[in-house]
């Protein structure tokens, strides 16, 4: 039962949750009838706009705070108590989120299938692998997030992600852009690549490959697609399992910060 | 017990893990910058198809009019305005952006005239003096039958442009891609829709994807849209060429494909690749460079014979070619003081060695894509324009014999 609630919790933890779910469910509907052309187009650039706002930036908004609230109000003490072990405190938080994301996006598909008949514009071909790489996106960042705020206060865990991931992106465009330097950035690009978040391999998976200048064409294959959902899946498990030990390390206090 | 049978269940489940994820990972990191013979493509019917409608419908055409925009990641572009008319006639202008300056190239089926608006640019098969007499108000002009001489290569050769264009006008005239024999298969890459038209993409995959080209086909007209070339040399060089305003309905007027000299001009004849190489007497430049197994080629270790020094490189027709005749040419004569000494400067060496290895070329090769190697083979034997093969006949005090460039079909 207990787990049930807390599961449930991650839904109304907080009053703006709803409010983030509406706001984006809009914004996703405003894009589609503001930005596509009216002839029939690929979901292409639709898709990414899914993949990085529901994604990521949805991720971190549902994530803000979520283990850091109840730290910072003392209110963990009470959580971790038995029956229920840290490993399955932190996994009903994030079964919580994951579950929001799913009902999300499937709403959100919905809005879009109702948007394309009635507009007749724009295309929800691959709109599926679009979805489900956002929702792989989702529960990555969301781990991360997670395992995040057990060690930084309130909401700026998903601050610091945010600011993190933009300057990283800032700093790898800038080296990138310039030509004699792209073999120093291997390392770098190797690293956010496998060991990031993977932007990368889920907008390929889900969008293929047609850069103007890429080496490749196409989608990814099907054993190159099960490879991307694994790696995905993978790192989300590695970043539960940060944040499972951190928050069995971390000495709790009943007061109030 | 149930600790020990939960340790062994999460251990287990850690392992397996562990292992999809290392496959994952290796499957992941194949990466599109190596080389591998996955990259070879099998023929798949329908993109075959795809290609040849293409093909032919570039060639039953009667007039075809279309700009042609080619860049490469270095942000370079040229602009090709192009107009084709059957029988045999042709016009391209060519801009290097942002320049406002126009090289053109008028041909009609018999002879092709290249000139300039204004000041002429300086060319690679320039030298100082020869240019100040030729800077402007000259024009070349050149034999060019019909559906037998590539328009691309001329713009190629004369260096006036930053990228050449992949898919040669000449097909038009029934001229056939230097490059067609040598197509491993061509595959689908799904529908795409490029600029809001529907197009299919396919790949074509020439000599053990040694070059991949990616064509944007229309659905509508079964012409191009855009074209990706990936060249698989020591690094990858991709060019794009994009193609726009394309008519293929309307008639050119004659007099778009026509040109005479305007009075006072002179005619201008340019040095070919041969002009430029290295002359009979010349000592030969010495190198000291990586051969493909492994070891080094000096050339002076084979003071005393003859050699005949060949620079090839995989993905020129020309190149593939001769070596099999030069193979035969080595085995004969073996025993005598003749040598075949191989030079490859340009390639990947995975895809050089296999290349070796597939022909069964026993005679020494250098294979080294280093500047060195390629200053040896550009300013040492004056190879400015690239043609290749290049071979240099060297005798046995290292002097030079003879140099030329190419092969003729049926030189052995």
């Amino acid at each position: 039962m207990r787990k049930y609630e807390l599961i449930r919790e991650t839904f109304c933890r907080r009053g703006y949750i709803w409010i983030v779910h509406v706001v984006w469910l809009v914004l996703y509907g405003g894009f589609w009838w503001l930005f596509l052309p009216e002839s029939e187009k690929e979901v292409g650039d639709f898709g990414r706009f899914l993949f990085i706002w529901g994604g990521f930036f949805l991720a971190l908004a549902l994530s803000a705070g979520i283990f850091g609230d109840d730290i910072s109000s003392g209110r963990i003490c009470v959580l971790i108590t038995k029956p229920l072990s840290h490993g399955e405190l932190y996994l009903c938080r994030l079964l919580g989120l994951s579950l929001q994301a799913a009902a999300h996006f499937i709403l959100a598909g919905c809005i879009i299938v109702i948007l394309r008949f009635v507009m007749r514009k724009g295309s929800i071909e691959h709109l599926g692998i679009w979805l489900f790489a956002s929702w792989l996106l989702f529960i990555t960042v969301a781990a991360l997030s997670t395992s995040l705020s057990v060690v930084v206060g309130r909401i700026y865990n998903s601050l610091l992600i945010l600011v993190v991931v933009v300057t990283v992106y800032f700093i790898l465009g800038l080296l990138l852009s310039s030509m004699h330097q792209k073999a120093d950035t291997g390392i770098l690009t190797a690293f956010i690549r496998y060991a990031w978040p993977p932007f990368e391999l889920l907008s390929k998976f889900a969008g293929g490959e047609y850069g103007k200048y890429s080496l490749t064409v196409g989608r990814f294959s099907v054993s190159k697609s099960i490879a991307c959902v694994v790696h995905s899946v993978f790192l989300t498990v590695v970043y539960s399992i940060i944040g499972i030990i951190l928050l069995r390390k971390r000495q709790f206090s009943r007061q109030r910060d | 017990m149930q600790i020990k049978n939960n340790i062994k269940i999460w251990v287990t489940v850690a392992a397996i893990g562990l292992i999809l994820e290392g496959w994952a990972f290796y499957v992941v990191s194949a990466s599109p910058e190596h080389w591998r013979p996955s990259m070879i493509v099998n023929d798949e019917p329908e993109a075959r198809a795809l290609y040849d409608t293409m093909i032919e419908t570039l060639q039953k055409v009667e007039n075809l009019s279309y700009k042609s925009k080619c860049s490469a990641p270095d942000g370079r572009v040229c602009t090709y305005l192009i107009q084709l008319k059957k029988p045999s006639a042709f016009r391209i202008d060519v801009t290097n952006d942002p320049s406002l300056k126009t090289n053109t190239l008028v041909g009609n089926g018999d002879w092709l005239w290249i000139y300039w608006q204004g000041v002429r640019p300086y060319l690679i098969v320039d030298d100082a003096e020869g240019y100040q007499k030729t800077r402007s108000e000259v024009y070349i002009k050149k034999a060019s039958p019909a559906g037998k001489n590539s328009i691309a290569r001329e713009i190629d050769r004369l260096g006036i442009i930053w990228n050449g264009l992949i898919l040669d006008p000449s097909i038009f005239h029934g001229y056939e891609d230097p490059f067609e024999p040598y197509i491993n298969g061509v595959r689908s890459r799904g529908p795409y829709n490029y600029r809001g038209e529907a197009c299919d993409i396919i790949e074509v995959s020439y000599m053990n994807a040694q070059r991949t080209r990616y064509f944007w086909i229309s659905k509508e007209d079964h012409l191009p849209r855009q074209i990706k070339q990936i060249d698989r040399l020591a690094e990858n060089h991709v060019r794009v060429e994009e193609w726009s305003d394309i008519k293929s309905k309307i008639i050119i007027p004659q007099h778009k494909v026509t040109w005479s000299p305007p009075e006072g001009w002179r005619q201008w004849h340019v040095p070919g690749p041969d002009d430029l190489l290295l002359k009979c007497g010349q000592k030969a430049p010495e190198f000291d460079l990586p051969s493909a197994d492994g070891g080094r080629i000096k050339l002076s270790d084979y003071r005393g014979k003859t050699v005949w020094l060949c620079m090839w490189e995989c993905g020129r027709p020309g190149c593939r070619k001769v070596l099999p005749d030069l193979q035969k040419f080595y085995e004969e004569n073996k025993d005598k003081d003749l040598i075949v000494l191989g030079f490859n400067c340009t390639d990947n060496k995975k895809i050089a060695r296999r290349f070796v290895r597939e022909n069964a070329l026993t005679f020494p090769n250098v294979l080294d894509p280093s500047e060195d190697a390629e200053k040896v083979m550009l300013r040492g034997y004056n190879n400015k324009t690239k043609t290749l093969p290049l071979h240099t006949l060297i005798d046995a005090q290292g002097n030079v014999m003879d140099a030329w460039c190419g092969y003729v079909e049926g030189h052995e």
